[in-house]
Protein backbone atom coordinates (compact mmCIF):
# COMPACT_ATOMS: atom_id res chain seq x y z
CA UNK A 1 0.00 0.00 0.00
CA UNK A 2 1.56 2.90 -1.25
CA UNK A 3 -0.70 6.18 -1.23
CA UNK A 4 -0.67 9.97 -1.08
CA UNK A 5 -3.47 11.63 0.30
CA UNK A 6 -4.86 14.75 1.86
CA UNK A 7 -6.99 13.32 4.03
CA UNK A 8 -6.36 11.74 7.50
CA UNK A 9 -4.89 8.52 7.53
CA UNK A 10 -6.15 5.87 8.99
CA UNK A 11 -3.79 3.46 10.94
CA UNK A 12 -5.29 0.60 11.40
CA UNK A 13 -5.94 0.66 7.78
CA UNK A 14 -2.54 1.02 7.19
CA UNK A 15 -1.49 -1.82 9.72
CA UNK A 16 -3.76 -4.46 8.61
CA UNK A 17 -2.37 -3.83 4.61
CA UNK A 18 0.76 -5.47 5.57
CA UNK A 19 -0.28 -8.55 7.76
CA UNK A 20 0.58 -11.96 6.50
CA UNK A 21 0.78 -15.49 8.23
CA UNK A 22 4.42 -15.91 7.89
CA UNK A 23 4.62 -12.12 9.43
CA UNK A 24 5.73 -12.64 13.56
CA UNK A 25 6.51 -8.79 13.68
CA UNK A 26 5.05 -5.53 12.59
CA UNK A 27 6.71 -2.72 13.41
CA UNK A 28 4.54 0.70 12.69
CA UNK A 29 6.01 4.08 12.68
CA UNK A 30 3.49 7.60 12.79
CA UNK A 31 5.24 10.84 11.88
CA UNK A 32 3.58 13.45 13.74
CA UNK A 33 3.19 17.43 13.78
CA UNK A 34 4.94 18.53 16.93
CA UNK A 35 3.82 21.64 18.52
CA UNK A 36 6.21 24.36 18.38
CA UNK A 37 5.84 28.24 19.10
CA UNK A 38 4.34 30.09 16.07
CA UNK A 39 3.57 27.11 14.76
CA UNK A 40 -0.24 26.35 13.69
CA UNK A 41 0.22 23.61 10.98
CA UNK A 42 2.51 22.29 8.52
CA UNK A 43 1.90 22.65 4.96
CA UNK A 44 3.28 19.37 3.02
CA UNK A 45 3.42 19.72 -0.90
CA UNK A 46 4.47 16.74 -2.98
CA UNK A 47 5.49 16.56 -6.35
CA UNK A 48 3.11 13.01 -6.44
CA UNK A 49 3.99 11.11 -9.79
CA UNK A 50 7.74 11.19 -8.73
CA UNK A 51 6.74 10.72 -5.35
CA UNK A 52 4.56 7.52 -5.47
CA UNK A 53 7.56 5.79 -8.24
CA UNK A 54 10.44 6.71 -5.45
CA UNK A 55 8.18 5.16 -2.57
CA UNK A 56 7.35 2.10 -4.99
CA UNK A 57 10.97 1.46 -5.56
CA UNK A 58 12.15 2.16 -2.10
CA UNK A 59 9.68 -0.79 -0.72
CA UNK A 60 11.13 -3.37 -3.20
CA UNK A 61 14.64 -2.20 -2.24
CA UNK A 62 13.62 -2.59 1.49
CA UNK A 63 12.46 -5.84 1.10
CA UNK A 64 15.91 -7.06 -1.07
CA UNK A 65 17.83 -5.59 1.75
CA UNK A 66 16.03 -6.49 5.06
CA UNK A 67 14.37 -9.35 4.10
CA UNK A 68 11.16 -7.86 4.93
CA UNK A 69 7.60 -9.24 3.78
CA UNK A 70 5.74 -6.88 3.05
CA UNK A 71 5.85 -2.65 3.84
CA UNK A 72 2.98 0.28 3.13
CA UNK A 73 3.81 3.73 3.21
CA UNK A 74 1.18 6.43 3.27
CA UNK A 75 2.02 9.76 3.40
CA UNK A 76 -0.20 13.09 3.97
CA UNK A 77 0.03 16.15 1.94
CA UNK A 78 -1.59 19.60 2.12
CA UNK A 79 -1.95 21.33 5.68
CA UNK A 80 -1.83 18.84 8.61
CA UNK A 81 -2.43 20.26 12.11
CA UNK A 82 -0.72 19.85 15.14
CA UNK A 83 -0.90 16.38 16.75
CA UNK A 84 -2.03 15.03 13.02
CA UNK A 85 0.15 12.11 11.68
CA UNK A 86 2.13 13.53 8.20
CA UNK A 87 3.31 9.81 7.55
CA UNK A 88 2.58 5.84 8.20
CA UNK A 89 4.58 3.46 7.67
CA UNK A 90 4.10 0.29 8.71
CA UNK A 91 7.19 -3.05 8.23
CA UNK A 92 5.99 -7.00 8.83
CA UNK A 93 8.64 -9.05 8.93
CA UNK A 94 9.24 -13.01 10.13
CA UNK A 95 11.18 -11.76 13.15
CA UNK A 96 11.69 -8.28 15.34
CA UNK A 97 15.10 -7.67 13.90
CA UNK A 98 14.47 -7.26 10.49
CA UNK A 99 11.24 -5.43 11.01
CA UNK A 100 12.77 -2.63 13.22
CA UNK A 101 15.79 -2.48 10.65
CA UNK A 102 13.84 -2.38 7.87
CA UNK A 103 11.62 0.00 9.04
CA UNK A 104 14.30 2.35 10.24
CA UNK A 105 16.01 2.55 7.24
CA UNK A 106 13.26 3.26 4.86
CA UNK A 107 11.81 5.77 6.98
CA UNK A 108 15.21 7.22 6.57
CA UNK A 109 15.26 7.17 3.14
CA UNK A 110 11.67 8.53 2.79
CA UNK A 111 13.02 11.96 4.39
CA UNK A 112 15.93 11.85 1.62
CA UNK A 113 15.17 11.23 -1.18
CA UNK A 114 11.42 11.30 -1.80
CA UNK A 115 9.82 14.70 -3.01
CA UNK A 116 7.78 16.25 -0.72
CA UNK A 117 8.33 19.34 0.80
CA UNK A 118 6.97 21.12 4.13
CA UNK A 119 6.87 24.41 5.07
CA UNK A 120 5.28 26.16 8.68
CA UNK A 121 2.03 27.39 8.48
CA UNK A 122 1.94 31.13 9.28
CA UNK A 123 5.54 31.41 8.45
CA UNK A 124 6.15 30.42 4.85
CA UNK A 125 9.86 29.28 6.34
CA UNK A 126 10.94 26.03 5.50
CA UNK A 127 11.15 24.08 8.53
CA UNK A 128 14.51 23.55 9.93
CA UNK A 129 13.99 21.60 13.21
CA UNK A 130 14.88 17.93 13.26
CA UNK A 131 11.03 16.04 13.26
CA UNK B 1 10.62 21.47 -29.19
CA UNK B 2 8.62 22.22 -26.44
CA UNK B 3 9.51 21.08 -22.88
CA UNK B 4 7.26 21.22 -19.54
CA UNK B 5 9.62 22.31 -16.09
CA UNK B 6 8.06 21.83 -12.94
CA UNK B 7 8.96 24.04 -10.07
CA UNK B 8 8.01 23.11 -5.88
CA UNK B 9 7.86 24.97 -2.50
CA UNK B 10 10.53 27.89 -2.53
CA UNK B 11 11.48 27.35 -6.38
CA UNK B 12 7.99 27.60 -6.92
CA UNK B 13 7.67 30.77 -5.03
CA UNK B 14 10.43 32.17 -6.48
CA UNK B 15 9.35 32.00 -10.07
CA UNK B 16 5.46 32.62 -9.20
CA UNK B 17 4.27 29.55 -11.22
CA UNK B 18 4.62 25.53 -10.56
CA UNK B 19 4.42 25.18 -13.86
CA UNK B 20 6.85 26.71 -17.06
CA UNK B 21 6.28 25.58 -20.97
CA UNK B 22 9.52 25.75 -22.34
CA UNK B 23 11.19 26.07 -26.03
CA UNK B 24 14.51 24.75 -26.59
CA UNK B 25 17.03 23.54 -29.74
CA UNK B 26 16.94 19.76 -30.16
CA UNK B 27 20.16 18.20 -27.94
CA UNK B 28 19.65 20.42 -25.32
CA UNK B 29 20.52 18.94 -22.06
CA UNK B 30 18.67 19.19 -18.89
CA UNK B 31 21.36 21.02 -17.46
CA UNK B 32 21.56 23.55 -20.07
CA UNK B 33 17.91 24.19 -19.69
CA UNK B 34 17.97 24.34 -15.56
CA UNK B 35 20.97 27.31 -16.52
CA UNK B 36 18.54 28.91 -18.92
CA UNK B 37 15.99 28.80 -16.23
CA UNK B 38 18.39 30.26 -13.53
CA UNK B 39 19.30 32.97 -15.99
CA UNK B 40 15.80 33.78 -16.51
CA UNK B 41 15.17 34.02 -12.83
CA UNK B 42 18.18 35.10 -11.14
CA UNK B 43 17.06 34.73 -7.37
CA UNK B 44 17.21 30.44 -8.53
CA UNK B 45 20.94 31.24 -8.24
CA UNK B 46 22.05 31.48 -4.79
CA UNK B 47 19.66 28.02 -5.16
CA UNK B 48 21.32 26.01 -8.32
CA UNK B 49 24.14 24.16 -6.28
CA UNK B 50 21.57 22.31 -4.24
CA UNK B 51 19.81 22.10 -6.83
CA UNK B 52 18.38 18.24 -7.91
CA UNK B 53 17.00 17.40 -11.70
CA UNK B 54 14.53 14.80 -12.67
CA UNK B 55 13.52 14.14 -16.27
CA UNK B 56 9.94 12.03 -16.10
CA UNK B 57 9.98 11.69 -12.69
CA UNK B 58 13.73 10.27 -12.41
CA UNK B 59 16.61 12.34 -10.57
CA UNK B 60 19.29 12.46 -13.75
CA UNK B 61 22.91 14.10 -14.19
CA UNK B 62 22.89 17.10 -16.19
CA UNK B 63 24.08 15.90 -19.14
CA UNK B 64 20.90 13.82 -20.08
CA UNK B 65 19.71 15.00 -23.87
CA UNK B 66 16.14 16.25 -23.46
CA UNK B 67 13.26 15.02 -26.13
CA UNK B 68 10.30 16.20 -27.16
CA UNK B 69 7.37 15.96 -24.41
CA UNK B 70 9.94 15.36 -21.52
CA UNK B 71 8.50 16.83 -18.12
CA UNK B 72 11.41 18.34 -16.58
CA UNK B 73 11.53 19.52 -12.45
CA UNK B 74 13.72 21.46 -10.99
CA UNK B 75 13.94 20.15 -6.91
CA UNK B 76 14.87 21.91 -3.95
CA UNK B 77 16.57 19.25 -1.68
CA UNK B 78 14.45 16.87 0.38
CA UNK B 79 16.80 17.01 3.15
CA UNK B 80 17.30 14.02 5.58
CA UNK B 81 15.51 14.32 9.26
CA UNK B 82 13.61 17.70 7.99
CA UNK B 83 10.45 16.43 8.61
Amino acid sequence: MIEIQRTRIDVETVVNSVRRDDAGAIVVFLGSVRSDPEVRALDYEVYKPMALRTLTELVERVKAKFGVLEMSIVHRVGRVPIGGDSVVLACAAAHRSEAFAGGAWAMDEVKRIVPIWKTEAGTRKPRSRRA
Amino acid sequence: MQIQVRLFATYREIVGEGQLAWTLRDGTTVGQLAEAVLAKYPRLLGHGNSMLLAVNHEVVRPDVVLREGDEVALLPPVSGGDR
